[in-house]
């Protein structure tokens, strides 16, 4: 009943808010603050005893969804962060009130889907509201209707499609090969016999259609793209929740149908790993605030993954305590990053606002004087993703950190290889602190390079009204909260439904240690790195007088003689030092234009070109040989102008779809799935 | 009135109506459109007393000789057929009064349209392979002025194409008809096939293989399977009432229809499984619904992308039959009534876009969603449902097709399934860029293209309405109609 109430609300109220706003935008939006209110108080009733509502009829294979202790915690913080969003965006639209209403309509839609998701108790109900979210959240990406919304809106919907369809597959297989959706049916059958090849694919599937929404590598493109982008408290959803709601897909898959499978294990930590690493680079290199923390939620997303496939190998060797502990440091890292991001992205509403202006060298010194809460909120939430003992992140991380530990005790074969895995991540929270560190210094302690620029900063009367204030400083407390073992033992325990976390000790100077590394990696990334090559100085005017590398290629000297000039330029590192990391940046761009343009495009448009030139060539056969068409009267063609026609017309209507990138990526994608369909028939 | 005799009143009423019409001295617009609606709705009227009755029983118009006879009859099949193609004829008529106006061609339009009416109403209710035969042939030439209605070389020479495309599969599709017909002594439809008891002795396995694949392609010229499907494409010269109602669905449908009579009431599906015949057909669909979705792709012309859509649809449902099984079935009949209500909502908007704006191309739709909203709406509903999205009608037979194709095992079945999935990515392309370049131009204002947009009549919003909100029904209350579905495809009615 509670349940239903709290899936109806939005949706019933969404297109009520959209008809209020049609006249006054700003009305829609007070009344989607009241439906989020009333939706987080609703969720707050969750945590009184077993809720569970099932529709069977409602689908093919009917509806059912309950409440336990990770789903009502997900619950409460859904509502709990679209309280919050909605609360800031009265401030945030109070000068861009064009198309506010359709804002709301999606949002709210969203809000119930959202909340679908995450009380969802089979593969079916996750699946519709997975894809309700989907296409509700894309009119956020393109909510601003610039042409780079619009690009960005074009990946970010083609990948959701691509996402549903592998999904779609992987459950047809799941259910060919066991005969049910439920989550808990499919523990048990799956308990007692092993799950075979197709299980496995099944399970690859649902794998990459969850991770495309949670922004996994490799169909974590839309992620960098589509958050800088959308309005900032939709960009704070889209990066605190909705890619949780990939997570939510994955975690249940390794919770149910595979528990304790170490290869869907496996899979699951290569790709986590890259994902986190590629993400702390992305995040490392980027010269805008948003795109920053975009890339570093995609690598937090690693993190997580890390964690959940490390529960999995744990459990497949019968380690169920560590296991239990790892999957325990999971889910509270993802109850973090969500609050964090929340704090994060606000923030950077609040320089949106004020600014519109999103460049690290444009909002240079934008905190320096006079915003005392705005600076407190932002320091803490990047201690807290920092991983700084004290502050949340640091629990969370030492919990997954020791779940590598102990699975590399635990896989004595392969224990060389999950400790490269240990130092990736450990590096990997190094430069997450590097990044934060670079933003907060940035924004809040150097001064800009022009003078008046700065003065105009440290004279802004107001930059947000109080509403907006409560909203960022709010859940900086609860990161503050959090940070105490006592608050994430409690919530930890009661998210995974196991007291394993319980002996948990994190201020041993063993579970120190690894943190400490982290960090002293991530000062000396800042010192050396951010500060050594990411800067340029201008040489006319002296202290703070130098601009960030605006991304990549600006980083990158363009030639040797560049990076002749540089090597002497730069005194302080040594030779070696400066190879190695040239190395890494370029292998690091090499990562990141394979991921993106290069060589997704040639193979596309290769296959692109093929599968579309087949059937012309086909025509053009028939034509020139069988089929001869009768000449229009008049008109006299000889058989060699009517293939070269036949050509430039194909090459002309395929000129737009060959320049557009979401349409590259479809087709490798289709080039992805022929491989696998001839996979699964091997298998 | 006695039941068997009401079984052919559906099928004689649109046809003495539209030789009335045909044959009458000049009327005015609004007589004749007042006389056509009248007279599709009583017949829909008719049809579904029909079917609510519950009366099941058989009626013979003459026999022609000892085995061949024109007769009729109510099954499963056929009244999930008839019940579907009853429910679009008065709205598609409702929309084509205002798509096609005043001119001095509609009497006779109108009269040819409402005749298939009635001939697609035979071709339901047929009792044996020789009336269905007839039908079938009756329908094509029906519809042959329908497509030409332009009498400009485009369309003329697209009722030739048609023509000589369906009249030859027909001609193909006679050689198994009469076989089946001489052999089973009536070639009385009947589930499981006509020859349960035993095999004829003379009737070797190649000789079955042969036949089954002569009628699986003649017939399957309606239903436009690959060497065969150009005329598709080029029937979209005609007016889009015409294309939407009867070469998305009704002309279509036929073909899938007679298919499936052919493989699950007159040969057998235990018959033909694992057969050389099974696997032929099976690739060709499979085949047909890649190809159809590449092609549409590429294609700029709005109508003809839609068509090489059905293209790529129907072979989904030849794909379903072909599976041989009593799930490959249930999907491949799912698929047929919920593509209908699909196509026949993308067609009728697109139909309203050309009719508004005066421009047929894709590139010509930048920008038009924010004249016409509701009108892309509407069209946005359907492509997610034509791509599968849950929620939406699509889904449910998608996930019936898959789960068919998962169960059915074996490499065809296998890759059938991911084709189908391959074919949901590229339908994804072909259908939702359309409504992306319409709400959110890629390009620059300069290409905007909705300038000279006229208000759409009520009364062609009105059948998009309907089928929207159809498709959003049976989208969630797939229990609605699926066990029906399920019975028939297991020959319980």
């Amino acid at each position: 009943m509670l349940i239903a109430l709290i899936l109806i609300i939005p949706f019933a109220s969404a297109p009520i808010c959209y008809a209020l706003g049609r006249k006054n935008p700003m009305s829609s939006c007070r009344a989607g603050v009241l439906v989020t209110a009333l939706e987080f108080v609703l969720t707050l009733f969750l945590f009184q005893g077993d809720h569970s509502l099932s529709l069977p009829s409602l689908f093919p294979g009917g509806l059912s969804l309950q409440t336990d202790g990770f789903r009502a915690v997900y619950a409460l913080v859904a509502s709990f962060m679209w309280l919050c969003t909605s609360l800031f965006s009265l401030e945030y639209f109070r000068h861009e009130e064009k198309g506010l209403n359709r804002y709301i309509l999606f949002v709210l839609i969203t809000l119930g889907a959202t909340e679908g998701v995450m009380l969802s108790s089979n593969y079916m109900a996750t699946f519709l509201f997975f894809e309700i979210l989907s296409f509700s959240s894309f009119t956020w990406v393109i909510h601003e209707e610039t042409p780079g919304a619009v690009r960005a809106g074009y990946t970010y919907l083609f990948i959701a499609i691509i996402g549903g369809l592998v999904l779609f597959m992987g459950l047809i297989l799941l259910v060919s090969d066991t005969g049910t959706l439920d989550y808990g049916e499919l523990h048990q059958i799956l308990q007692a016999s092993p799950p075979g090849g197709r299980t496995l694919a099944a399970g690859i599937c649902i794998l990459l259609g969850f991770g495309a929404k949670a922004g996994m590598f490799p169909l974590h493109i839309w992620l960098p793209e589509a958050h800088p982008v959308a309005p900032s408290p939709a960009s704070a959803l889209l990066s605190g929740i909705l890619t949780k709601v990939g997570i939510y897909g994955i975690l249940m898959t390794a919770l149910y149908p595979l528990a304790a499978c170490p290869v869907f294990g496996a899979v699951i930590a290569v790709l986590g790993v890259i994902t986190m690493a590629l993400g702390a680079l992305l995040a490392l290199f980027s010269c805008n605030l948003k795109r920053t923390l975009a890339c570093s939620s995609m690598s937090q997303i690693g993190f997580i993954l890390t964690g959940i496939s490390m529960y999995e190998l744990l459990l497949s060797r019968g380690e169920s305590e560590a296991a239990f502990m790892t999957l325990s440091g999971a889910m509270l890292h993802m109850l973090n990053h969500s609050i964090i991001k929340l704090v994060l992205f606000l923030a950077s509403g609040v320089v949106v606002m004020n600014l519109h202006r999103l460049n690290l060298n444009d909002i240079w010194g934008y905190g320096r004087k006079g915003k005392p809460l705005f600076k407190l909120s932002f320091a803490i939430a990047a201690l807290g993703i920092s991983g700084v003992p004290a502050f949340n992140g640091y629990l969370s991380k030492t919990l997954l950190h020791e779940g590598l530990v102990e699975a590399a005790e635990v896989w004595g074969n392969y224990s060389l290889i999950l400790k490269g895995a240990e130092w990736i991540f450990l590096i990997s929270g190094g430069i997450t602190f590097a990044y934060m560190l670079k933003l907060f210094i940035c924004i809040f302690v150097e001064r800009n390079s022009s003078q008046e620029r700065q003065a105009s900063f440290d004279s802004a009367p107001s930059y947000m009204n109080r509403i907006s204030g409560t909203v960022i400083g709010l859940p900086a407390l609860l990161v503050f909260i959090l940070g105490t073992p006592f608050a994430a033992k409690t919530i930890g325990a009661y998210m995974s439904g196991s007291p394993a976390i319980g002996e948990f000790s994190p201020f041993t100077w063993n579970n120190l240690k690894g943190g400490l590394i982290s960090l002293t990696i991530g000062g000396l990334i800042y010192l050396l790195i951010v500060r050594g090559l990411f800067m340029k100085g201008t040489q006319s005017t002296g202290k703070g007088g130098s601009v960030y590398c605006t991304g990549l290629s600006d980083a990158l000297p363009p030639s040797l003689s560049g990076l002749a000039r540089r090597f002497e330029g730069q005194k302080l590192l040594s030779y070696c030092g400066q190879f190695l990391f040239i190395i890494g940046v370029s292998l690091a761009k090499f990562l990141d234009r394979i991921t993106h343009l290069t060589f997704l495009l040639t193979i596309a448009s290769a296959f692109t070109k093929f599968i579309c030139i087949l059937p012309d060539a086909i025509i053009v056969l028939l034509r020139t040989t069988a089929v001869r068409e009768r000449p229009v009267m008049g008109e006299k063609r000889n058989r060699t102008d009517h293939m070269k026609a036949l050509l430039k017309d194909n090459t002309e209507a395929f000129r737009p779809v060959l320049m557009n990138f979401s349409f590259a990526l479809m087709m490798t994608c289709v080039g992805i799935l022929l491989i696998l369909g001839a996979l699964l028939i091997l298998l | 009135m006695s039941f068997p005799f009401l079984l052919i009143i559906p099928i004689i009423l649109p046809l003495v109506g539209a030789t009335a019409l045909l044959i009458r001295s000049p009327l005015p617009q609004k007589a004749i459109n007042r006389y056509v609606e009248v007279i599709a709705c009583i017949n829909s009227l008719v049809v579904w007393y029909l079917l609510l009755s519950g009366q099941r029983g058989s009626y013979t118009l003459f026999s022609l000789v000892q085995d061949f006879s024109i007769s009729f009859r109510i099954d499963g099949l056929s009244a999930l057929f008839s019940g579907m193609i009853s429910l679009m004829w008065p709205l598609a008529l409702l929309y084509a009064f205002s798509y096609m106006g005043e001119d001095r061609r509609n009497k006779r339009f109108f009269s040819f349209y409402l005749a298939s009416y009635g001939i697609t109403m035979g071709l339901a209710f047929s009792a044996n392979l020789i009336t269905l035969y007839l039908f079938f042939e009756m329908l094509t030439l029906s519809t042959i002025p329908l497509i030409s209605y332009y009498e400009d070389h485009e369309s003329l020479y697209a009722g030739r194409v048609y023509a000589a495309y369906l009249i030859g599969g027909a001609a193909l599709a006679f050689i198994p008809a009469t076989f089946l017909t001489f052999l089973s002594g009536g070639g009385d439809f009947l589930y499981g096939g006509l020859f349960q008891s035993e095999l004829p002795v003379f009737l070797s396995r190649e000789i079955i293989d042969l036949l089954y694949l002569f009628s699986f392609f003649g017939f399957g010229v309606k239903a436009a399977v690959f060497p065969l499907s150009a005329w598709l494409p080029r029937a979209s010269a005609a007016p889009t009432p015409v294309t939407a109602l009867l070469h998305a669905v009704a002309v279509v449908n036929s073909g899938v229809f007679a298919v499936m009579r052919l493989t699950y009431y007159s040969f057998g599906p235990d018959l033909l499984k694992g057969s050389t015949s099974q696997t032929t057909a099976l690739l060709f669909s499979i085949f047909t619904m890649v190809w159809a979705a590449v092609m549409a792709v590429k294609e700029r012309h709005f109508k003809r992308r839609l068509a090489y859509s059905t293209v790529s649809n129907l072979s989904y449902m030849l794909f379903g039959i072909s599976l041989m099984t009593e799930g490959g079935l249930l999907g491949g009949l799912s698929h047929l009534v919920f593509h209908g209500i699909i196509k026949m909502s993308l067609f009728l908007c697109a139909g309203i876009f050309m009719h508004c704006t005066g421009k047929e191309y894709i590139y010509e739709i930048n920008g038009v969603g924010r004249r016409l909203p509701l009108t892309f709406a509407v069209y946005t509903i359907g492509a997610l449902s034509l791509i599968g999205i849950p929620g939406f009608c699509g889904f449910v037979s998608k996930w019936a097709l898959l789960t068919a194709g998962a169960e059915a095992g074996g490499t065809l079945p296998v890759l059938g399934a991911a084709a189908l999935i391959l074919t949901a990515f590229l339908c994804a392309i072909y259908t939702l860029t359309v409504s992306l370049r319409a709400f959110f131009p890629p390009l620059d204002k300069d290409h905007f293209c909705g300038q000279e947009v006229e208000k759409p009549q009520k009364a062609m919003l009105i059948p998009i309405l309907v089928f929207a909100a159809l498709n959003i029904f049976l989208g969630l209350f797939p229990r609605t109609i699926m066990p029906y579905l399920t019975d028939i495809a297991h020959g319980a009615l």
